[in-house]
């Protein structure tokens, strides 16, 4: 045993040792999340060129004027049928109708609860929010929605998503929405859609801009299921 | 030293399990299965850019380290104990670091993360009873010269005596 420390003096070589290797790893692993890592606050997104979303402002998970008397939030999965539905029959009728004229934003709040598919789409639906490209990521996923966990929502549909929205890069997506960031995001999203106590989707919430919303059962999913309250609300 | 070896056997046994996770971990991972879980963040967890160190999978840290942990609780000597606390106890720093990016950073948890968490506490507080024990060298320390005495109360030393049958009459 010669050559070995003394009791005391093994326990204070055992602790700095540990102190040393743990101290470099937590920086290797800050250093090599923060290389794949986005920074906040980035310029603001060109206008996105689909003909539904063209001219329309977005910011995060926003679509429309932020001083847009009314708010609408979507809570909605990605890979749900009838949320894909929603979002070919009814969506385009309310940006023409409500949003484009700064009438109604729209706060599309994901929900990840089908399966991996739902949770990767959404991610990159996030991290394209950060771009201000979220609906047209969210769009584009809905107009070519396939069947559930199949591994529909690949690299390859996400970069030919990405490759139809100027100022989008598809494979900086790809790595961006595993961004710790990112998911914090999805968390603050289902943490709020358990609050709002939503336990299906497509779900509604309706209100004045900035005030509190409540929800809005909808009769059908095409526009005369939600056209009507929204024209109440206007009306208030 | 009876404490030592069960403290091993007992170090090696909860290491074992470790690599049992780390090793299911990087199978789902490299075969793109569905992981199992029921907290319901372990897929979202895997992905993110924290669960991989330059480009290594935190999961195959973990492995290194808990096969280093089943190496350590194998070897004996007092050089075996350093470095099997020293990994140990940078595991759990580690681990706690990589807990708080779950819970404040990113929001989700994954049940196999606690699970090694839990382990490497565990295998923390093995590694620093065993180090704290007394050193293994008492045991085979050289006899000084000088009159020898017998030791109070140690059956060892003594001269076993030839036991004699009570005579019968």
């Amino acid at each position: 045993m010669s050559g070995l420390p003394s009791s005391r003096h093994r326990f204070a070589l055992v602790l700095a040792l540990s102190l040393l290797i743990a101290a470099g790893l937590i920086t290797a692993s800050e250093l090599s999340a923060g290389k794949t890592g986005t920074e906040t606050g980035r310029e603001p997104a060109p206008p996105a060129t689909d003909r539904l979303l063209a001219g329309i402002p977005q910011r995060g998970a926003a679509l429309g004027s932020p001083t847009a008397p009314l708010t609408l939030v979507e809570y909605a999965d990605l890979q749900c049928p009838y949320c894909g539905h929603w979002a070919q029959a009814t969506l385009p009728v309310l940006v023409d109708r409500y949003v484009r004229s700064g009438r109604l934003r729209i706060v599309f709040n994901g929900m990840a609860f089908v399966g991996p598919d739902s949770n990767k789409g959404l991610l990159t639906a996030l991290a394209a929010g950060r771009h201000g490209h979220l609906w047209d990521l969210v769009h584009g996923l809905y107009e070519r929605q396939g069947a559930e966990n199949s591994g529909w929502v690949s690299d390859g549909l996400i970069e030919e998503i990405a490759a139809g929205v100027p100022g989008l890069d598809g494979g900086r997506l790809l790595e961006e929405r595993w961004d710790d960031r990112v998911g914090h995001e999805l968390s603050a999203a289902a943490a709020r859609a358990q609050q709002a106590g939503i336990t299906q989707t497509p779900s509604f919430q309706l209100g004045p801009t900035g005030d509190t919303l409540e929800r809005v059962d909808v009769s059908s999913l095409e526009p005369d299921g939600i056209v009507p309250q929204i024209e109440e609300a206007l009306a208030r | 030293m009876r404490n030592e070896r069960r403290l091993r056997f007992a170090s090696a046994l909860v290491a074992v399990g470790g690599v049992a996770i780390t090793v299911y971990l990087l199978y789902v991972r490299a075969s793109g299965a569905t992981l199992a879980c029921t907290t319901g963040g372990c897929e979202t967890l895997q992905h993110f850019a924290s669960a991989e160190v330059f480009g290594l999978p935190v999961a195959a840290l973990g492995l290194t380290a808990f096969a280093g942990l089943v190496a350590a609780a194998l070897a004996r000597g007092g050089w075996a104990r350093i470095a099997q606390a020293t990994l140990a106890l940078s595991a759990v720093l580690f681990s706690a670091y990589l807990l708080w990016l779950q819970v404040g950073r990113i929001g989700a948890l994954c049940q196999w993360c606690l699970g090694s968490d839990l382990l490497i506490t565990l295998l923390a507080a093995l590694a620093l009873v065993r180090l704290g024990l007394p050193p293994l060298a008492t045991a085979t320390a050289p006899v000084r010269p000088g009159p020898k005495k017998r030791p109070q109360g140690s059956r060892t030393n003594r001269k076993p005596r030839p036991q004699q049958r009570p005579q019968r009459r």
